[in-house]
């Protein structure tokens, strides 16, 4: 039973505050805020508690949701259910930010009103809800030059139009519906890696967790195809085809998902909803089909005037074709470093000494496959000892893969019937993110 | 819109939050009269005639709402906006009016009416939220209406409007709890449904009005089970919560034999937690207890229905919410046998990749349930392994699961994964890592030298706070053994000069002065330094000096006689009091005066006795008294409205209350566990064929009819033996149930509501000759219109069949408002054969293609036969025409009702008459060409069995061999 929900901005701003059962003093949300900021550390815990109220609280899209409760329900219900609400709402309002709940008082509102009643949680499928929902969403679109540059000369449409901006899979699903907006549907399949590299430069551990998530904005679409690549495979024992098979060693779907075509074709058939849902989760352990996106191969030695050296020596595995962006190199070094001198062999990088994290952040825009880049730190350590030396490492990457899946995972066609009247664009994105790629010195 | 805005510029801005236009609170305007205007205003445009401009307005109220700011004053103009056409206008003055209905009491009932004409609406969606909106209302006055309106909607045909009265009535108790026994009622009809959508809701009603009513759900406990895989995800949460605490009061403990071993062996295992020590106990005690069970009562079987709910509850472990998969994990943790917990653990795991927030909730649930079932979660070690992204509350849960996880097999790589996470830059984190090293030191003997030796390494790290927590750590490791590591108790002394935590110069003080004897060179020495010191220390550090100095003068007097006179002395005049009083205890026993008593003989015994080495163990050691997934589980602490879970029954639950219950008498007397899923609706077949034996074959052309009469004969036949009337009714009630075919019979959809438009149409085969040609297959059809709007004129055209096949349509339907439900029967003929029957199904506006296949087992009807009849006619179908095949039966399958139910429901078919119970028979004929099909199960030794059908169509033949033998294999 969830007796308040509210939803708070990062400033403790109240924006959103429904109380369901009654009973609880005004200044309820002024309590949680204080209670939140009062402590330290990166995370306060789900769970609070001030008397006899218990906040549950997430936090996302720079939000806080909030679900206080008196009696003793599961924790997990609570969080599950914040958390799907802002799925809601996202879905609904189309972005997630403080801006967008704020335009759409009366909508986030509305649909408080139908998913909870008297604190016990009716239902939170968008399917359902879309019955009830009458409000219409308010969108602020940002100002975009991606969107100037759709619209050629005289309004004519350009080559670029091939691209979707990336905005434009953020606007609520609602407005497709009176508007006879554009049906388009998004198909994004993302994996994260997980990573170890000794300090031997071999493999630890290898770990991807991939998932396939579909937005659609098609009011008529009735049934969906997907096919996934011929040779997709579960498992260890399972080999289909010939050549190199993409593998997963788990993996789950949505329940709306049909998978009589599944074994045979590879091809997931389902009835999407409207708004956002991932249709199919997996994971791959340890061996992955390619190489490894990154390598590292450091040298560090103390020079005679007491100075640290790191050579660091980074090579990107990609295909030659695609390249990483947004690179991140993090490399903690001994406590007591004060300053740093580096030689970067290209100009686009850059490096600094973060003194309060205590490590050199070493920064690539864009880092195409195939290359080498290699950067010098000298760090100016008082006190340098061989024990210091133990210091540094390991080294932690982050970065983004556009285009490009671990796994080797692809979506061969994208069907959907019946067919659509009138125009409708499919788009299909790929992106492989860092969860967490350490490389042990 | 202007003038509001305008109004805004003028007051600068006060409320710097937010959309300009929306959301002010009247009180923090600046200036009273424009506040007027300003209302006036809103009024104004809730007034006008136009929507447009009433929604403008309710919006902005309801934005004023949602920002927590009191718009109370405007209710009369709302309240008056409640009969407005406009939804969505509508909608929201509900909103409003649930918000301030109890400030404004009088005024609100001015609603009132227009909620009970909703009520009458034909739309289902207007009567449920009317509903929705009228119990909200919390106004006394309205009690009786409210108690009206929820009794007469639990009767709804609508399930969504039933489903909305369950949610009324907590609403309706927490205003009135007097209406509590009226209310039970209702709950008692509602749970009875038999739809999913009201079953969850029905259920939280339950769990609030009247959580200890549990005798209610005894007659729908099997339904509840049944239904729960499809119930609403929210409502499966509730319900298996509400399953767990109901089975752990009317089952026996699955793990009674375990448990008592529990009982007997916590006396020893107190002081060490280590597992080495438990499995040498676990056989010994294992056949005393087993001895002491065989003594007591005989084996412990598992009831039926707790089975029941295990099965049905597994599935919903891929559900993809969190909190379904997390009361499955609770309900097989607290209700599973031992060896059937483990299925849990990936579900678990798999919750892990969640957001954080859930990841935490989860890591509390696992390291409470590695502590206990370690086993489970083994296999998943690697999921533990922490990542640098994670944040610190879930490393350190992280770190918790992988220490009791850690064994003698997996040690050396946990102890590696620790190596590396002291580089972690996160303090806490490693201090925590540290602590984790610790503990598997202490409860894995093997590995403690190891740990000790990379503890004494940290020691030299140039982190303190490292540093720091290894001295606390290997003071505790020490204590274990302290004759062996006097080196390591050297190096330590010499940290005293660097090392500046507190608490850490506190632990290698205790632990030199502890230990003086084995370093009884460098103890005075470090004595002196402390002395030195003394006043700079903080309060913890000089306690432990006062305690070295002490020790020392016991042991080593000469030498140390005048550094303890000494540093008593410093103590004496400390601003602490402790410090002080400790000071003076100290001396008053240590140092021989005249007046000192017989204590200081014993001074030595009391300093320097042997210490118990402390116990390293998890501080979620304790916690599985609440229940898993609780709220009082993560705090650990008891939250208010916390339910204890019950313990089991001590005893077995008397067998003959268990009688008594309703439904438990079903299976009783039929023989045939209505346990197994579906079987509700297919009861019908065993019962006749049972009372057909008596009753001697009767040739009966209308074979439904007959069925149906001999139902009701051997009914009444049973009535007389069962004495209880109770029971009787509930006999009958079952009867009713089952001769009702539309829900017994599987259904399959001709056209989701998707694709036609809010039509949809699911078929079945109702099994029931068509009257008007008895060579036609009847198809019942059930149409739902879950559109806005009516659907009229639903008739066939077009129909293409192959050749020789023919249909009778059913009659058009001329009206389907909006919501309703309609059934019609339709025949065809389809030849025998399975190929397709294609039409399009028509409406006023729309035109859909659809096709009707029919299973093979469909195309025949059930004919009588004796056993000898049986046989003759087999005898004349051998050859080609019979098609025989071995198989094994499905585990569950091995009975003969089991074999029977399978068979009846993958074909139509009647079972006859068989002297030996080795073998089901069964016969029928094909609808259109009336050949016989004979069916013979033969069951042999460990589910083998041979399946023989006989039929004169070949192609018939083969089919129905497949369907059967896959409803008996799987």
């Amino acid at each position: 039973m969830i007796s308040q929900v509210f939803i708070l901005s990062s400033k403790g701003d109240h924006l959103i505050y429904k109380d369901f059962r009654g009973g609880a003093g005004n200044d309820i949300v002024s309590i949680f805020y204080e209670k939140v900021t009062a402590l330290t550390g990166d995370q306060p815990p789900v769970v609070m508690n001030h008397k006899d109220i218990y906040f549950v609280h997430i936090r996302q899209g720079g939000l806080y949701w909030v679900a206080t409760t008196t009696a003793g329900s599961s924790p997990f219900t609570i969080t599950e259910f914040l958390n799907r609400l802002a799925a809601l709402v996202k879905d609904y309002c189309g972005s997630l930010s403080e801006k967008s709940v704020q335009m759409n008082f009366a909508l986030i509102y509305e649909l408080l009103d139908e998913i909870v009643d008297y604190g016990y949680i009716q239902t939170t499928s968008s399917d359902v809800l879309k019955n009830f929902i009458q409000t219409e969403a308010v969108t602020s679109r940002p100002f975009s030059l991606f969107d100037l540059s759709n619209v050629g000369l005289f309004g004519a449409e350009t080559q670029q139009s091939k691209v979707a901006p990336s905005s434009a899979a953020t606007r609520p699903i609602q407005s497709s519906r009176e508007q006879g907006g554009k049906s388009e549907i998004f198909v994004d399949v993302i994996e994260r890696m997980t990573v170890v590299i000794g300090s031997n430069g071999l493999l630890m551990k290898a770990d991807v967790e991939g998932e396939i998530r579909v937005k659609c904005y098609m009011p008529s679409c009735s049934e969906m195809r997907i096919g996934l690549n011929e040779e997709f495979s579960i498992g260890k024992s399972q080999l289909r085809g010939y050549g190199a098979a993409v593998r997963v060693d788990e993996c789950s779907f949505h329940q709306a998902v049909r998978l009589d075509e599944f074994d045979s074709h590879r091809i997931l058939r389902l009835c999407p909803s409207q708004g956002e849902q991932t249709v199919m989760q997996y994971q791959l352990s340890d061996d992955l089909p390619s190489a490894l996106p990154f390598r590292l191969f450091p040298t560090i030695e103390r020079d005679n005037g007491g100075r640290l050296l790191m050579y660091m020596k980074l090579r990107c595995d990609l295909p030659p074709k695609s390249a990483a962006i947004n690179v991140c190199a993090t490399i903690p070094v001994p406590k007591g470093s004060v300053s740093l001198s580096q030689e970067l062999s290209s100009p686009d990088q850059s490096a600094e000494l973060k003194p309060q994290s205590r490590a050199v952040v070493w920064k690539i825009a864009r880092f195409a496959g195939g290359t080498q880049l290699s950067a010098l730190f000298k760090l100016e350590v008082p006190s340098l000892s061989s024990a210091s030396m133990l210091e540094v490492g390991p080294v932690g990457l982050s970065f983004e893969l556009p285009k490009i899946t671990a796994t080797g995972l692809q979506i061969r066609f994208l069907r959907l019937s019946p067919i659509q009247p009138g125009p409708s664009q499919r788009w299909v994105r790929y992106v492989t993110h860092s969860d967490s790629y350490t490389i042990r010195i | 819109m202007s003038a509001s805005s305008a109004f805004n510029d003028e007051k600068g801005g006060s409320s710097s939050v937010g959309e300009p236009e929306y959301g002010h609170d009247p009180a923090s305007g600046g200036i009273f009269s424009s506040d007027y205007k300003r209302h006036d205003d809103l009024k104004e445009m809730l007034d006008s005639n136009k929507d447009s401009l009433k929604l403008e307005a309710m919006k902005r109220i309801v934005a004023m709402i949602a920002r927590g700011k009191n718009a109370s004053d405007l209710f009369p103009a709302v309240v008056k906006n409640v009969a407005c056409k406009n939804i969505e206008v509508k909608k929201l003055v509900y909103v409003y009016l649930v918000r301030y209905a109890e400030e404004q009491q009088d005024l609100a009932l001015l609603s009132i009416s227009t909620f009970q004409r909703g009520l009458k609406d034909p739309n289902q969606l207007i009567r449920a939220s009317a509903l929705r909106v009228l119990s909200s209302i919390r106004v006394t006055i309205i009690v009786p209406i409210m108690m009206l309106a929820i009794k007469e909607a639990a009767s709804d045909m609508s399930p969504y409007v039933r489903k909305t009265a369950a949610h009324a009535i907590p609403k309706l108790y927490s205003l009135d709890p007097e209406q509590k026994d009226q209310l039970i009622e209702v709950i008692e009809k509602l749970l009875a449904d038999k739809t999913t959508l009201v079953a969850g809701s029905v259920v939280m009603a339950f769990e609030e009005v009247c959580p200890e009513r549990i005798d209610l759900i005894h007659k729908n406990y099997r339904k509840l089970c049944n239904l729960l895989i499809d119930v609403e995800e929210w409502g499966q949460v509730v319900i298996i919560n509400m399953l767990t605490r109901y089975a752990r009061t009317q089952f026996l403990n699955p793990n009674i034999n375990e448990s008592l071993l529990e009982e007997g062996g916590s006396g020893d295992k107190t002081f060490y937690g280590s597992d080495e020590d438990e499995d040498e106990d676990e056989e010994e005690k294992e056949k005393k207890a087993e001895a002491a069970a065989m003594a007591k009562r005989k084996p412990y079987v598992m009831d039926p229905d707790h089975r029941l709910l295990l099965r049905n509850t597994k599935p919903l472990l891929q559900s993809r919410n969190a909190a379904v998969v997390m009361a499955v994990a609770q309900l097989y943790f607290h209700l599973a046998p031992k060896a059937e917990v483990g299925v849990i653990a990936k579900a678990l795991v798999r919750l892990l990749r969640s957001h954080s927030e859930v990841q935490y909730v989860v890591l509390q649930n696992v390291a409470t349930m590695s502590i206990k079932r370690r086993g489970m979660f083994e296999p998943y070690l690697k999921s533990f392994y922490i990542r640098s992204t994670d944040p610190t509350q879930i490393k350190v849960l992280k770190l918790e699961v992988l220490t009791n996880l850690a064994n003698e097999t997996n040690i050396s790589t946990i102890l590696r994964e620790f190596q590396t996470y002291i580089k972690s830059m996160d303090k806490d984190f490693v201090a925590a890592t540290i602590q984790a090293i610790g503990r598997c030191a202490t409860n894995i003997s093997e590995v403690r030298d190891t740990c000790l030796n990379g503890l004494v390494q940290l020691l030299s790290n140039r982190d303190e706070l490292v540093v720091a927590e290894s001295v606390v750590v290997i003071k505790k490791l020490l204590q274990m053994q302290p004759e062996k590591h006097s080196d390591i108790i050297k190096h330590m002394a010499k940290l005293t000069d660097n090392i500046q935590v507190p608490m850490a110069r506190a632990s290698i003080l205790w632990l030199i002065g502890e230990y003086c004897e084995h370093v009884p060179k460098i103890a005075p020495d470090v004595l002196r330094k402390m002395a030195k010191s003394f006043t700079n220390e903080e309060d913890i550090v000089k306690l432990q000096i006062i305690n070295l100095a002490a020790k020392l003068y016991l042991t080593n007097s000469k030498q140390t006689k005048l550094l303890t006179q000494y540093v008593l002395n410093l103590a004496k005049y400390d601003q602490n009091y402790d410090i002080r009083d400790r000071a003076r205890f100290i001396r008053q026993l240590i140092v021989p005066t005249e007046k000192s008593g017989a204590l200081s003989k014993y001074a030595k015994k009391l300093f320097l006795a042997l210490k118990p080495a402390p116990v390293l163990e998890s501080p979620f050691k304790d916690r599985d008294h609440f229940q898993l997934g609780s709220l009082s589980h993560l705090l650990n602490a008891k939250a208010g409205g916390y339910q204890e879970l019950p313990d089991w029954p001590e005893a077995a639950p008397d067998p003959s209350v268990r009688n008594v219950e309703v439904k438990e008498s079903v299976p009783e007397w039929t023989k045939c566990s209505s346990r197994e899923k579906r079987k509700e609706k297919k009861v019908e077949k065993p019962f006749y064929t049972d009372s057909e034996g008596e009753s001697g074959p009767t040739e009966s052309a209308d074979s439904g009819n007959f069925r149906l009469l001999a139902l009701i004969a051997w009914s009444f036949f049973f009535f007389d033996s069962i004495s209880s009337a109770h029971n009787r009714g509930v006999c009958l009630g079952v009867f009713l149930q089952t001769i009702a075919p539309s829900s017994a019979l599987k259904s399959y959809e001709l056209l989701h509501r998707i694709t036609g438009e809010g039509l949809s149409v699911e078929y079945c085969f109702s099994r029931q000759p068509f009257s008007p040609d008895a060579n036609m297959v009847a198809v019942q059809m059930q149409f739902t219109n879950s559109a806005s709007s009516d659907t009229k004129n639903l008739h066939i055209e077009d129909v293409k069949l192959q050749s020789g096949m023919r249909v009778k349509e059913f009659p058009e339907i001329e009206l389907l408002p909006a919501g309703e439900t309609a059934t019609a029967v339709m025949g065809i003929d389809f030849c025998d054969s399975t190929q397709a029957a294609n039409f399009q199904l028509c409406t006023h506006t729309r035109k859909f293609f659809v096709s009707i296949q029919p299973p093979v087992g469909e195309l025949m009807r059930p004919v009588f036969l004796t056993e000898n009849e049986f046989k003759k006619e087999q005898g004349q179908l051998m050859g080609m025409n019979e098609i025989t095949e071995k198989l094994t039966l499905d585990v569950k399958c091995r009975n003969e009702h089991a074999i029977v139910q399978r068979v009846t429901t993958a074909a139509n078919l009647s079972r006859v008459p068989c002297g030996s119970d080795k073998e089901c028979r069964f016969a029928g004929r094909t609808v259109t060409s009336g050949s016989l099909v004979l069916v013979t199960v033969a069951t042999k030794e460990e589910g083998a069995a041979q399946l023989t059908v006989n039929c004169e169509k070949m192609v018939i033949g083969t089919m129905l061999v497949k369907d059967i033998l896959q409803a008996l294999t799987q």
